[in-house]
């Protein structure tokens, strides 16, 4: 089972042993995301017959045929984003080679924006009283200055005084000699053994002090609030006969509690990766491996890519405008959501975002109190949505509440408000473009080349307008838009990332030397995933440039991994360095056990005939257009835009001059006519 | 037709998008770490008339002062396709490095408006490797002068031939080229899109939309007559204080900076054509202006700047320029700022105003395995405090934004050790809300080497404003001993280089029982 805790719903998708999917979506609980999550589990178990909790097993069920237990429970959470989003992590002391107290505060020295002087960088997750030197020097090869068992007892003692809840350790060079660190993390954890310690050359072993002090700073902050957090839930799921609890991770792959628990900063992005993995397994269903890929939520929208079957990670991110350079699966996020309020500024432009509804009191056709008018109800206005069936089945939408809304937007955006909606949709559209151009383009590569995967309770309402917008050809609508990250993490691999620093020219490297380097890595990966796959990967780069370029290793022959690297610089970037010496500075293993895979083809679809037709609005005009049960659509009915696909969880639009037809597994794959 | 709301909010983020992917496009495929990571490059898109659409700037130095870039080109009378190469200060450039590639974009057969790229090439020739020359006299010594010419293969073969890194150019120049190229692509994608006749008016519907905001917000700030001075110290030749003078108006929504009272045309390479000055002033005004204000020739035609011509801040040919641009620039927005505080208008009091320019560099008589590297950086500090605001500590200020290197990168790849990076305590000026706090940079040559230092704000504090303390002016020591703000040395190992930036000017009167 797949869990995935949104801002406003939750998901829930159970994945049985041959492949057929269930889903279910409840409110959620935002005080405590544990809460809904359970009463879910609870329910969706009544529901099922599966052993409910003790305490509400009633007589009546007791005879009813029992559905096998639930083997597994994949959890998304946003436990960690939240906790650095708002600032409610643990009290860190850092501990840094002396004259390098400021890093943190130094950052990289670019400003936080060009013309708003007022504006600072947010500050770091640790106070600058709260910062210890040590009297310690490593260099690019080995000590400069000792670390002196006086100054270990000094710096301990020093640390104890503060009395943090947690401590990290980031000493200059500790990527290539961590002998200082661990000298330090040893007798803090001896002195302190209740309070956790993250070294820098544990968390993230690589160059770039700042980003490294950064991550393992993080690391610190999220770990005490995580692992209480994990434990929590893992006593609720073993209490229920749930046979284990596994975590998302940013990267796109789950991991057991406790060892999530001791990455706590690995699950910064735990909730958008599972859509992005889910995305992913879509793709490969329908033959399709790069993909631009949109989750549409309630007050954002997550661009994201998969090139080539596999979600696309970068290392260097933030979240919550702090560094953090853990592998994670690429997420770009726009504020353009279905919860995004739309009003007019003052030089007479539609705006969308950032300002969002939230999920209270949401947009105001949900009757909760909401008055400005958002971007669920222009949809509502323009007739996408269907006033007559609840959203999740829970929501009544009240479309004179989102007619009111929009007409109070009217005279400053001139027009009434039918014309104030397309307006908002168009707008949101524009946002969402821009993002996946962005995305895409950084990255070198043609977003006419790849083909659009918008998912979320609103993104395939908007599929056709982005695919125009960004010249693509084909659009996949995901079986179950609205639950594909739940999905995603019912099947997600098991996955453990290592990290190790090299810092070697590729001529003159030895293959015994660079099988040397990978073997503590490959022994930790087969440790912690038994009977798992090993991926060994190497970032390269040219000579003195400051990027790098993650390639794939086979065997231990470094001239392979620089022809590798050539090719897959000249892709990336259009050209190959011209005879610029290559060096291998980080190596990299992934630990991997791949999840059960979903059999969507198992489903029975039955919907041959669409529900009807119904007028609604596409880019300014009155259509009238079918509408289609998008939960039951058989394999290989065919679809003439306009019509509406509405399903349980979401709803799609294809607009005219594109056609759907319905793919065995339950997506429907559009192209233009 | 014109754009209602929507259609002013959609087309802004299509052109935009054109912009942003063009300056993708070069930061991802050039090679040097000056375009890629220091991002010192722009990107923009001009109207067949040569008003701006579209910029996406990455550093403020290139802010408005692309359109004399394609202004220079249109005089040559580009055909459809053509793609012009220019670096030429007196004609269309800022100062050599700055190599600015502009490409008519054909739509329908006809000129349909430009790609312009931007990028700063770390080295264009000239005496000295870097092509920044503290002690340049002309503009011959700086480098190879590239008027506005059609980027045919021989003309990139002349181009390269000039300067000591070819190949890194060749590809740096690619990466421009294929720039502008997706920026054509961009620009017909859209015209196919909602129609050509649509596009243009969509255009000009959005430099109207920026103008109407840009006069808004400015129309709220009338003020006249507005003077200031401030000083440049020394210009690499003599070092003797440079007044920079300003008179400020704004009325009827129109900023004006008339330079009239600044110093002759300098010596050495603190010089600056016009279209920089107006760069300098165009980013105070973007400062004045709310954030979501798109730029573009709307909010250039609120912005006038005069100035004698063959004062320092309208160069004359030949004089030399390549500090104007990093040093010359930031002393205007320092200026004006002031001219502005002393008149009352709520803006942030002066920031460190300088980027404290340091390199070194080994020659090949250093000894084997030494021989022939150059490393250069600047170092941020103390921004001024604002109204509401303390300012922040360490950072790049005014016309330059680029990122530092790590210390780690530093030590791998140069015979250079860092013995401190810090911030510069207590040199942020006092106020009710205090300055920024500069930077303290320490670093021990662990070989002979060559040092120099293009700085500024040595002995002219950063003012404050509404009554708050300067911040402290800057230092720079080699071994304990201070130099000039602009210098050449020469180091043995051993030696240690301190360079102490400046802290920001103080805003408002310190309140008794501390600062904010």
């Amino acid at each position: 089972m797949g869990v995935d805790v949104g801002g406003t719903f939750t998901d829930l998708v159970v994945l049985t042993p041959d492949g057929a999917i269930a889903v279910r979506k409840v409110a959620t609980t935002p005080e405590d995301p544990a809460v809904g999550m359970f009463r879910a589990l609870d329910a969706l178990a009544g529901a099922r017959g599966a052993p409910a909790p003790a305490a509400q097993r009633a007589p009546a069920v007791a005879g009813a045929p029992r559905a096998p237990a639930i083997e597994l429970l994949v959890h998304g959470t946003t436990i960690a984003t939240n906790a650095l989003l708002e600032r409610r992590g643990a009290r860190v002391v850092l501990v840094t080679t002396r004259g390098f107290e400021d890093l943190l505060w130094l950052g990289r020295q670019d400003r936080a924006a060009l013309y708003d002087l007022a504006r600072h960088q947010p500050p770091p997750l640790v106070a600058r009283e709260d910062v210890v030197p040590a009297t310690e020097r490593m260099g690019p090869s080995g000590v400069l200055d000792p670390l002196t068992d006086g100054e270990v007892a000094r710096v301990v003692a020093a640390v104890r005084a503060l009395a943090p809840e947690a401590v990290a350790i980031a000493l200059l060079f500790a990527f290539r000699d961590p002998t200082h660190e661990r000298r330090l993390a040893s007798a803090l954890r001896d002195a302190l053994p209740r309070v956790p310690v993250a070294a820098s050359h544990e968390v993230l072993p690589l160059f770039r002090e700042f980003e490294r002090t950064s991550t393992t700073t993080v690391e610190a902050y999220l770990r005490p609030k995580v692992s209480t957090y994990l434990e929590r839930l893992d006593g609720g799921v073993r209490q229920r006969g749930i046979g284990a609890l596994r975590v998302m991770t940013s990267s796109g792959g789950t991991r057991a509690p406790a060892a999530a628990a001791a990455h706590a900063a690995s699950l910064a992005l735990s909730g958008p990766a599972g859509g992005v993995v889910g995305a992913r397994l879509v793709g490969a269903a329908v033959g399709l491996s790069d993909l631009l890929t949109l989750d549409m939520g309630g007050t954002s929208a997550d661009a994201s890519l998969v090139v080539g079957g596999a979600p696309l990670a970068d290392g260097a991110g933030a979240v919550g405008g702090i560094p953090l350079a853990l592998p994670a699966v690429l997420i770009e996020t726009v504020s353009a959501g279905g919860g995004s309020i739309a009003r007019v500024d003052e030089g007479g432009a539609l705006r969308v975002g950032p300002d969002s509804a939230g999920a209270v009191p949401g947009p105001a056709c949900y009757g909760r109190g909401g008055e400005r008018p958002t971007v669920t109800d222009a949809c509502l206005a323009l007739g996408w949505l269907d006033a007559g069936s609840p959203l999740a089945d829970q929501v009544q939408l009240d479309p004179a509440a989102a007619e009111q809304a929009l007409r109070r937007l009217g005279p400053a955006a001139g027009g009434d408000s039918a014309r104030v909606a397309a307006g908002i949709v168009a707008v949101a559209g524009a946002v969402m473009a821009r993002a996946l151009k962005r995305v895409s383009v950084a990255r070198g590569l043609d977003p006419r080349r790849m083909a659009l995967l918008p998912f979320g309770g609103a993104g395939a309402l908007f599929g056709c307008q982005l695919a125009d917008a960004l010249g693509m050809g084909s659009i996949v609508i995901p079986p179950h838009p609205g639950a594909l990250s739940a999905l995603g993490l019912a099947s997600a691999a098991e996955r453990a990332d290592l990290l190790a620093s090299l810092h070697r020219p590729v001529d003159g490297l030895e293959p015994r030397a660079l099988a040397l380097a990978f073997a503590p890595l490959l022994a930790e990966g087969a440790r912690l995933i038994p009977a798992g796959t090993l991926l060994k990967y190497a970032d390269c780069r040219f000579a003195g440039q400051g990027y790098e370029v993650t390639v794939p290793v086979e065997g231990d022959e470094p001239a392979r991994i620089r022809d590798e690297f050539l090719a897959a610089h000249r892709r990336r970037y259009g050209h190959g360095g011209g005879g610029l010496a290559v060096e291998i500075v980080n190596l990299r293993v992934v630990a991997l056990r791949e999840g059960p895979l979903p059999r969507f083809a198992g489903e029975t679809r039955t919907g041959r005939r669409s529900q009807g037709r119904r007028a609604f609005v596409v880019r300014g005009e009155r259509v009238t257009g079918s509408v289609w049960a998008l939960d039951e659509l058989a394999a290989g009915v065919t679809i003439q835009g306009p019509a509406i696909l509405a399903g349980r969880d979401a709803t799609a639009l294809v607009e005219s001059g594109w056609c759907g037809t319905v793919h065995p597994s339950g997506a429907v794959l559009l192209v233009r006519t | 037709m014109s754009l209602d709301a929507v259609g002013l909010e959609v087309m802004g983020h299509a052109f935009a998008s054109v912009a942003e992917e063009m300056g993708l496009v070069l930061i991802h495929s050039a090679v040097s770490p000056n375009i890629r990571e220091r991002r010192d490059c722009s990107a923009a898109l001009f109207d067949a008339a040569g008003e701006m659409i579209a910029q996406a700037a990455h550093i403020p130095v290139h802010l408005g002062a692309l359109h004399e870039s394609v202004a220079a080109v249109r005089a040559r009378a580009p055909a459809p396709g053509d793609v012009f190469v220019l670096n030429d200060p007196y004609a269309g450039g800022s100062h050599l490095p700055d190599i600015t590639l502009v490409g008519a974009v054909e739509v329908d057969g006809a000129v349909g408006g430009y790609g312009v790229v931007r990028a700063h090439h770390s080295d264009v020739g000239g005496m000295q490797a870097g092509s920044m020359p503290a002690g340049a006299r002309e503009i011959f010594a700086e480098g190879v002068v590239v008027p506005p010419l059609r980027l045919t293969p021989d003309v990139e073969r002349f181009l390269l031939a000039n300067v000591r890194t070819p190949e890194a150019r060749r590809a740096d120049l690619a990466a421009q080229r294929a720039a502008v190229e997706r920026g054509a692509d961009g620009l017909r994608a859209l015209a196919a899109r909602h129609g050509w006749a649509a596009l243009r008016e969509a255009a000009r519907d959005l430099q109207a939309y920026a103008e109407r905001r840009a006069r808004e917000a400015l129309g709220r700030l009338a003020a006249t007559g507005l003077t200031a001075t401030d000083w440049l110290e020394g210009d690499g030749v003599d070092d003797t204080d440079l007044a920079i003078h300003v008179r400020v108006d704004i009325r009827d929504g129109v900023f004006h900076v008339d330079f009239t009272g600044t110093a002759p045309a300098a010596r050495g390479n603190v010089n600056c054509p016009l279209a920089v000055a107006r760069s300098a002033v165009l980013f105070v005004v973007r400062t004045l202006l709310p954030e979501d204000v798109p730029t573009n020739g709307g909010v250039t035609r609120v912005v006038r700047v005069t100035a004698p011509e063959g004062c320092m801040v309208h160069a004359r040919f030949p004089s030399a320029v390549a500090a104007g641009n990093v040093e010359t620039s930031q002393r205007i927005v320092d200026t004006v700022f002031l001219a502005l505080a002393r008149g009352g208008v709520p803006v942030p009091a002066q920031g460190q105003g300088t980027m404290n320019n340091v390199s070194f560099g080994g020659t090949r008589d250093d000894g084997p395995g030494t021989g022939g590297w150059t490393y250069y950086e600047t170092i941020g500090g103390g921004q001024g405090a604002s109204h509401g605001a303390p300012g922040p500590s360490g950072v790049h200020v005014g016309m330059s934004n680029t990122r530092n290197t790590p210390i780690e990168v530093l030590e791998m790849e140069y015979p250079l050790r860092l013995k401190a990076y810090a911030l510069r305590r207590g040199s942020g000026g006092v106020g009710k809300w205090s300055g920024g706090e500069g930077v303290i940079r320490e670093f021990e040559a662990l070989a002979a080497m060559d040092a120099s230092v293009l700085s500024d704000r040595r002995r002219h504090a950063p003012c404050g404003a509404g009554g708050g303390g300067a911040g402290a002016p800057g230092r720079t020591l080699v071994n304990g001993a201070p130099l000039p703000p602009k210098a050449s040395t020469r180091l043995t190992a051993g030696d240690v280089v301190r360079v102490e930036t400046p802290g920001g000017g103080g805003w408002g009167q310190p309140e008794p029982g501390g600062q904010r």
